[in-house]
């Protein structure tokens, strides 16, 4: 059942340029990493995600649904710029706007008091839950680090167990990504600080 | 969950097809309809939920636009598929060939009242089941069944008088 090739392309095309129009866009780029290959991705709004050690299709599956997304690796450049500066150890911090819309109110706290642990520095859970002023929440602060869109850029690794053990990571091949990511920043030694 | 352009890169082209012969004979663009039929999953996008049959959710969206312009169309221009329809109770299950069945409905397809036509290309042209076929045109199932037994029967006696 085939309708003409011309008509169908010609709607295709029709359908394609509404959706140009409509949908919110989203670029992305890969590049290498001492990680494997790494791909992160903006919005209007800032850095909206980023995935290491996976095939392309998973991270163009994990873009916000309804989001036009182009590779443009130009639009990325700073982005590019500042991973290999933090890869090689040059700079440990990000000065880039990150997109947190798609996270919760509470998710969205969880990872902004993530975001000010300075690098070469650990807090656990339930640090971050005093913080937060939910001193219970250890376990949703957890689950919310592990929702994190744009890792190392949020730097969630920073955030350990109470006995300053290497617990959950979501990124690239878990604890062992999170410990490769401490290790350079020089953290692993550091005891877990009792403020 | 998939993205909507990847909806678009996977459906388009199918449900395009689709369109183009439900609307086929009527005065209607196919490419109006598709497009209103994206129009609507877009604002129904966030309603789907994670593991739900997104192929049968546009098929629904895209009958249910093809539909409403039949409608819209038929009461600016009265057809002839206006007519009463026989009971539909106790109809047997049809035992044609499938492809031949196929082949039948792609020559005459324009002869069949709307629900007919989409009934008897969803089942024969998209290999529906009559359950996906029962949500996809809001109906029963047996009223799906019904749907497509009487349009093929209706299309064997069109190509009996021609």
């Amino acid at each position: 059942m085939q309708a003409r090739p011309e008509e169908t392309r010609r709607s295709r095309a029709r359908v394609l340029d509404w959706f140009a129009r409509t949908a919110p866009l989203v670029e992305w780029m890969e590049m290498e990493s001492p990680l494997g290959a790494l791909y992160v991705a903006r919005s209007q709004a800032g850095l909206c995600r980023l995935m290491f050690d996976v095939a392309e299709d998973r991270f163009r599956a994990s873009l916000p649904g309804r989001a036009r997304s182009q590779r443009n690796p130009d639009a990325l450049r700073e982005a590019r710029d500042e991973l290999d500066a933090y890869f090689s150890g040059r700079s440990m911090t990000f000065s880039l706007a990150v997109d947190l819309n798609e996270m919760t109110f509470f998710q969205r706290r969880v990872l902004q008091q993530a975001g000010a642990i300075p690098a070469g520095s650990l807090r656990t859970y339930g640090q971050l839950a005093r913080q937060l002023g939910s001193p219970r929440a250890s376990r949703a602060v957890g689950q919310a680090l592990g929702r994190n869109p744009v890792p190392i850029i949020v730097p969630c690794h920073r955030v350990v167990g109470s006995d300053g053990r290497l617990t959950g990571y979501s990124g690239g091949r878990g604890i062992d990504s999170k410990r490769w990511l401490l290790r350079l920043e020089g953290a692993l030694d550091e005891k877990v600080s009792r403020d | 969950m998939p993205r909507f352009e990847t909806l678009i890169e996977h459906y388009h082209d199918e449900l395009f097809h689709y369109l183009w012969y439900m609307l086929r004979d009527s005065r209607l663009d196919a490419a109006d309809v598709m497009q209103e039929t994206w129009l609507r999953a877009w604002q129904a996008y966030d309603r789907l939920r994670r593991g739900s049959n997104v192929r049968a959710w546009l098929y629904r969206i895209a009958t249910n636009c093809a539909l409403t312009a039949l409608g819209r169309h038929r009461r600016e221009v009265p057809l002839a598929d206006h007519m009463d329809l026989p009971a539909t109770e106790g109809l047997p299950e049809e035992t044609l060939e499938p492809a031949a069945a196929l082949e039948l409905a792609l020559a005459r397809i324009g002869e069949l009242p709307p629900r007919q036509r989409a009934a008897v290309l969803l089942r024969y042209g998209r290999e529906m089941r009559y359950r996906e076929l029962a949500g996809i045109m809001k109906c029963s199932e047996e009223s799906a069944r019904a749907n497509v037994s009487l349009g093929i029967r209706r299309l064997r006696q069109e190509l009996r008088e021609t």
